[in-house]
């Protein structure tokens, strides 16, 4: 019985990696293989969905990926975010400190930004 | 049961693969663009390989390689907002309600509608536009604010008519001390809005514009479409976008974006101490800076003729000399200067370097007509404004 299973699952994996090889080189091959959707997302941790709503309110999170800021830089940035309308609970302040200065602390590695597409629209006139 | 979990396990395994697919591809092709072949890339129509520094609100970067052209086109153009930009604006501007308001501190105040601006005598000025905190990420400790590298910065025929014609047709009060620029951006939140002044010497200079045209073509919307205060020689932040209100004030404007914001220590400053307000000055023209173009940092050339090339600029002063050192400091060579100039535009320069094989750090040094020249270390501030240090790629020689 265990034995069918197994085999079973075996046919399932084989036939998966073909699938997956297969999606894979469809989308490598799609013209939106090298576009980044515009909005981009704060890392993984208990504060991320209100650090989400808090900030992403007013500015994107590469306004945030992008710093590199010791605890007391962050502290002073929160509590002017706050001032200018961003929502944070009393509570979750100091977590929110906390979330910050760890994962966008002096000590993380550069952040590597995204670029425009190059050459779709170089040289033409647009108002807009 | 334990099939169908598996197919799941395997399912989002798939997805991950699906994910990292793109940047694996594009390493082994290496596509002909510039910036690292796995760089992901953002769709916005009209700007052509700018470095993202944020998409909303939009501040986009000129990445260094595109510094070999005196005039840089606007699809290369950086793009600094401090705010959303302004979405009830109508593209038919000259038959929309858009006006732009002229008061204050001035016998007779009045309001323009496109059509009429764009009937009064025009001047233009190839100014080079540079936001205070370029260079800001090359702070030590790093400091808050958009973290630009070396390309914030670029070279524009600006175009419109002269503020002073403007300001002498309301004519100004003689409590008129200082002019003011609203834009039409959109604060979010209870942000302060970007309001800001000049002095009115500045503001009555015949080459300080109200500019309608940038190299030739109508001001797109990331430029400040209808119109735009040009400030030449100074900090960006002095030449307000989407302009709709000019007010001549008895004194300099209040507001974040005068104190604490956009000032600069009286005094230099130990990296990482605090400064307090009334130490500090409101930033106005910029410092004198080169930057190198070419060769790119971590770039491996074959031995032989190399060329060092770069923009120089200094604000309200003239570029007279720039040096290029292959020896990391310990000598210094004069480079050639381009012939395109004007007074408030930065010169193309470049160096014919015969290089051997080995590993170099190569600098630039620019010195302006008051004699300043690029320190060799950054004046760090609690702001991380006008980094100006010597430039520096480091490369290889084979």
């Amino acid at each position: 019985m265990w034995h069918e299973r197994k085999s079973e699952m075996k046919r399932w994996a084989d036939s998966l990696s073909v699938i997956t090889l297969a999606v894979i080189v469809v989308v490598a091959l799609s013209p939106w293989a090298f576009s980044q959707k515009p909005a981009a997302d704060l890392p993984a941790g208990p504060m991320q969905g209100k650090a989400t709503s808090s900030c992403l309110e007013c500015h994107e999170a590469r306004i945030i990926l992008q710093q590199r800021l010791s605890k007391a830089a962050w502290t002073k940035e929160v509590d002017k975010m706050v001032k200018w309308g961003a929502v944070v609970e009393a509570n979750d302040r100091d977590a929110l400190i906390d979330y910050l200065s760890v994962n966008f602390g002096t000590d993380q590695p550069a952040y590597e930004p995204p670029r425009t597409s190059a050459g779709k629209t170089s040289g033409k006139k647009q108002l807009q | 049961m334990r099939s169908r979990r598996n197919f799941l396990k395997q399912m989002s395994r798939a997805a991950l693969a699906v994910g990292a697919a793109p940047s694996l591809l594009a390493r082994a092709l290496a596509l002909p663009q510039s910036g690292s072949t796995d760089t992901p890339r953002i769709d916005m129509p009209g700007e052509d390989g700018l470095i993202v520094r944020s998409f909303r609100f939009v501040d986009l970067e000129t990445p260094v390689e595109y510094f070999n052209t005196w005039l840089t086109p606007v699809s290369h153009f950086f793009v600094r907002n401090h705010m959303h930009e302004p979405t009830e604006l109508s593209s038919d501007v000259a038959n929309s309600d858009w006006r732009l308001t002229v008061g204050g501190e001035v016998d007779k105040p009045f309001a323009l509608t496109f059509s009429e601006l764009s009937k009064l005598e025009t001047h233009s000025v190839v100014n080079t536009l540079e936001c205070a905190g370029n260079g800001r990420s090359l702070q030590r400790p790093q400091v808050p604010g958009v973290q630009w590298g070396k390309g914030a910065v670029g070279t524009a025929r600006f175009s419109g008519p002269r503020l002073r014609d403007i300001l002498l047709r309301a004519g100004i009060k003689p409590t008129g001390k200082d002019v003011m620029f609203r834009g039409l951006d959109e604060v979010p939140g209870k942000v302060p809005p970007f309001v800001r002044s000049i002095p009115i010497e500045k503001a009555l200079d015949s080459d300080t514009l109200v500019a309608t045209h940038m190299n030739g073509a109508p001001l797109t919307k990331h430029h400040g479409f209808p119109a735009r205060a040009l400030v030449p020689g100074w900090i960006g932040a002095a030449s307000c976008k989407w302009l709709t209100e000019i007010k001549v004030l008895d004194s300099e404007f209040v507001g974040n974006f005068m104190s604490p914001g956009y000032r600069f220590p009286n005094q230099p400053v130990k990296p990482g101490d605090a400064v307090k307000p009334e130490d500090t000055h409101p930033l106005t023209g910029l410092s004198v800076k080169s930057v190198i173009a070419g060769p790119l940092e971590g770039t491996s050339l074959k031995a032989g003729k190399v060329a060092v090339h770069g923009a120089a600029w200094a604000g309200e002063n003239n570029v007279v000399k720039v040096e290029v050192s292959t020896d990391g400091g310990a000598s210094w060579n004069p480079a050639g200067l381009g012939h395109d100039e004007a007074r408030y535009a930065w010169r193309l320069w470049t160096y014919e370097w015969k290089a051997k094989s080995g590993d170099y750090s190569i600098l630039s040094r620019a010195t302006d007509s008051e004699g300043r020249t690029q320190p060799a270390t950054p004046v760090w501030n609690p702001s991380g404004y006008l980094y100006n240090a010597v430039d520096q790629v480091k490369i290889h020689v084979a």
